[in-house]
């Protein structure tokens, strides 16, 4: 703490910065996007609703069957603020129902993603950048079943379709289904083939060296429990002498916020309490900046080479409806700057 | 005496502490105890009384902003929503916690590694105590003057821009300050357009920043060269300001936050000073001439009431001093004179403190945040409506860029 010392002091004052920085963000509040994904009935939505203490789902139909043979992957979203200790988050969760039971899983969601780039993208490019929304996904959570024994070909291609575009965190759903012994053999399991196929999922960032000595052990220990195996839950029990959400099976209540049950709490301080500033940097600084850095290669390319001809043939560009939305996007836009003019 | 209120300090936001530990660890038997004194402690102990109970059940309902589209934004107050035998109680390990505020504490983290930059212009012309006040107001030897230029060099015949930089350290917090001085203004016969030379500076700060902005691959973060903050020293006449002043001001103030001050306040009355300053006022008024605080951009009523008060005290009268004295048995920074000490830090003596109190210690953050997304996004605009667009600019790219 910094006092209001006496009349003559070395102290400017300006260590006060901080504060006021956090002064603004705090009276702005923030937000947060979260994307999960995986199958259904692996426990997402619930996973959801024990980390932030929400009731997303309340009202929602299990389709039977029949029903999800028809689906498609749909992307939905649902926005709820929350605010404690007078800070202000609006969180978006992204839900992917159908994952899993369509035939092409991967692109409506990477179309997602980019979707919101590029929303970002027109929005920090134009005339009017006061009140940017920022619905960019932060992280995305893949949820990998339990029964298995290690990565499905379905897991590899989504996780490394998704590796350059958004956080990718995978954990290890409806753990209480494995013994403690059998969720360290799949963990390491895991973790050698995400090593050996290349998968680029997000890494917590080193600890400073001046931390304290409790935090840095704290970081350690997430760092050597991922991918995290987790268990959520809606119901409320009683265990122990006192009400936790878990599950209440005839062999005995799995705690969802014991850390010795599954690694709810490990998640959770994760996400919220120590790294949710830095998922929300990467994805800025790094996911996005290869975005756009690639879309406007592809902008000017196409508008060096024929600023007046159509647009060539696909096979010449990557991506063209992409390419195609860019450019209307710039034209669309110049042509406001004219009107703005009149 | 002086019968002006000095403004509030804004008062520090409580840092929160770092978030608990979570989740201590305790190990659950797979029979909880009986509760209930039913029969002896037997090994096939009956089932535990446990009813599970949906957590909906509790609080306002959400009301289940489900499907497409947003939610309904209503806020949610987590903390005090639970029913009571749930609600964070000492000990219990959070069942009514999720730790979204310590986003604060990371953001900090995060910002105290990387510093902060700040950019203080000064203008008025020579002698008015310019280099000596900004080294007052930082305490350190930040100016032009002090890094080793000669005392008694000539004045240019032209307005020049020097900037000097130093990276200042207080309480784990780094700033690099950089000073801009613009010696030569004012001092010539005819003063015709020497404003031009400093209103060119500003203007070359922001296209650097935009060229950066519209770069393919960006640094992460932009060195920010941007003038924050342009003090005007307003000579002390005591009758009114010049017109050179107000031709400064009027132009300057809307691409620049101008804080007007008037300098080597010593030569004034505390009668004379107030005099001076209302009728500096009205003439800033009169001229249409918005200084920083800008009214326009009070964000909600605290911010205006706050600002009211600063506009109001507004300009500051102020004298510098790098030199220390005792007074009452204290080292006090002042100008010593045959008929008594003037104390820098003494608010009745000169508005020093507080002008240091708005500049540093409530405002300098929200200093930057007018330059960035006001005067900067205006600069911006402008220079995308010129020439129907602006094309991004890559950093390897010889072509003439199409701005």
């Amino acid at each position: 703490h910094i006092e209001e010392a006496g009349i003559t002091e070395e102290y400017v004052g300006f260590a006060t910065l901080p504060n006021q920085v956090h002064r603004k963000s705090v009276k702005k509040g923030f937000d947060f996007t979260l994307m999960v994904a995986g199958e259904s009935g692996l426990g997402k939505s619930t996973l959801v609703n024990s980390l932030f203490l929400t009731d997303l789902h309340k009202d929602r139909k299990l389709l039977n069957a029949e029903e999800r043979i028809r689906q498609t992957v749909e992307i939905t979203k649902h926005t709820v603020d929350i605010e404690e200790k007078g800070v202000k988050l609006k969180l978006t969760i992204v839900d992917t129902p159908g994952f899993g039971d369509a035939v092409n899983n991967t692109e409506p969601i990477t179309q997602y993603i980019d979707q919101q780039f590029e929303q970002y993208f027109r929005d920090e490019s134009g005339l009017n950048r006061k009140n940017i929304q920022d619905n960019r996904v932060h992280c995305c959570l893949y949820f990998i079943p339990p029964f298995g024994h290690g990565l499905r070909p379905v897991d590899i291609e989504f996780m490394k379709a998704l590796q350059d575009k958004v956080n990718v965190v995978p954990l290890i759903a409806k753990a209480d289904c494995l013994t403690p012994l059998e969720i360290k053999k799949l963990k390491e399991r895991l973790r050698e083939e995400i090593d050996k196929y290349g998968i680029k999922i997000y890494q917590f960032p080193d600890c400073d060296s001046d931390e304290d000595e409790e935090f840095k052990q704290q970081d350690k220990d997430l760092k050597e429990s991922t991918p995290f195996a987790v268990i959520g839950s809606n119901t409320v029990v009683e265990a122990r002498g006192q009400r936790v959400r878990g599950r209440l099976y005839p062999w005995g209540i799995v705690e969802v916020e014991n850390p010795s049950h599954c690694d709810f709490v490990k998640l959770r301080t994760m996400l919220i309490r120590t790294h949710m500033h830095d998922l929300k940097d990467i994805t800025s600084d790094c996911h996005y900046e290869n975005y756009r850095a690639q879309c406007i290669q592809n902008m000017t390319r196409s508008v060096f080479h024929s600023p007046l001809a159509p647009l060539s043939p696909p096979c010449v560009y990557p991506a063209p409806l992409q390419l195609r939305r860019m450019q209307q996007m710039l034209q669309k836009m110049q042509q406001q700057m004219h009107e703005q003019e009149l | 005496m002086s019968d002006v209120v000095p403004p509030e300090v804004r008062p520090k936001p409580a840092v929160p502490a770092k978030p608990p530990n979570v989740g201590a660890p305790s190990p659950s038997s797979p029979f909880p105890p009986q509760g209930l004194g039913v029969g002896g402690g037997g090994i096939s102990a009956p089932p535990p009384s446990a009813i599970p109970v949906p957590i909906g059940s509790h609080g306002p309902s959400h009301g289940g902003s489900h499907g497409m589209g947003h939610g309904v934004g209503h806020g949610v107050s987590h903390a005090g929503s639970h029913s009571g035998s749930h609600s964070s109680s000492a000990g219990s390990t959070l069942l009514g916690y999720i730790g979204i505020d310590t986003i604060i504490e990371q953001m900090r983290k995060k910002t105290m590694k990387t510093g902060f930059d700040f950019n203080i212009m000064v203008v008025g012309h020579s002698g008015l105590g310019k280099s000596t006040l900004v080294n007052t107001l930082f305490k350190s030897q930040v100016s032009r003057r002090s890094a080793g230029w000669a005392r008694d060099e000539k004045i240019p015949k032209t307005v020049e821009i020097k900037s000097v930089s130093h990276v200042i350290e207080e309480g784990g917090v780094k700033m690099k300050l950089t000073v801009v001085d613009t010696p030569g203004f004012g001092d010539q016969i005819n003063n015709d357009n020497c404003w031009e030379p400093i209103s060119k500076y500003i203007n070359e700060q922001y296209e650097k920043f935009l060229k950066e902005e519209v770069n393919i691959t960006r640094k992460k973060r932009i060195p920010d060269t941007r003038v924050h903050c342009c003090l005007y020293f307003i000579s002390p006449t005591g009758h009114s300001l010049r017109q050179l002043d107000i031709e400064f001001m009027k132009r300057l103030s809307h691409s620049v936050n101008i804080i007007p001050i008037i300098a080597k306040s010593d030569t004034l009355t505390t009668e004379e000073r107030q005099e001076f300053k209302q009728r500096v006022r009205k003439e800033l008024e009169m001229s249409g001439i918005e200084f920083y605080p800008q009214k326009e951009f009070d964000e909600d009523m605290e911010d205006k009431s706050d600002n009211d008060k600063i506009r109001e005290a507004m300009p500051f009268a102020v004298v510098g001093s790098d030199k220390e004295y005792q007074v009452n048995g204290k080292r006090v920074l002042g100008r010593k004179t045959a008929w008594g000490i003037v104390e820098v830090e003494n608010p009745n003596h000169c508005e020093f403190a507080q002008l240091r109190d708005f500049l540093i210690r409530s405002h300098l953050q929200d200093l930057k945040e007018v330059t960035h997304n006001i005067h900067y996004e205006t600069y911006r605009a402008k220079r995308l409506n010129e020439n129907g667009g602006l094309h991004p600019i890559s950093s390897t790219d010889t072509q003439e860029s199409n701005l």
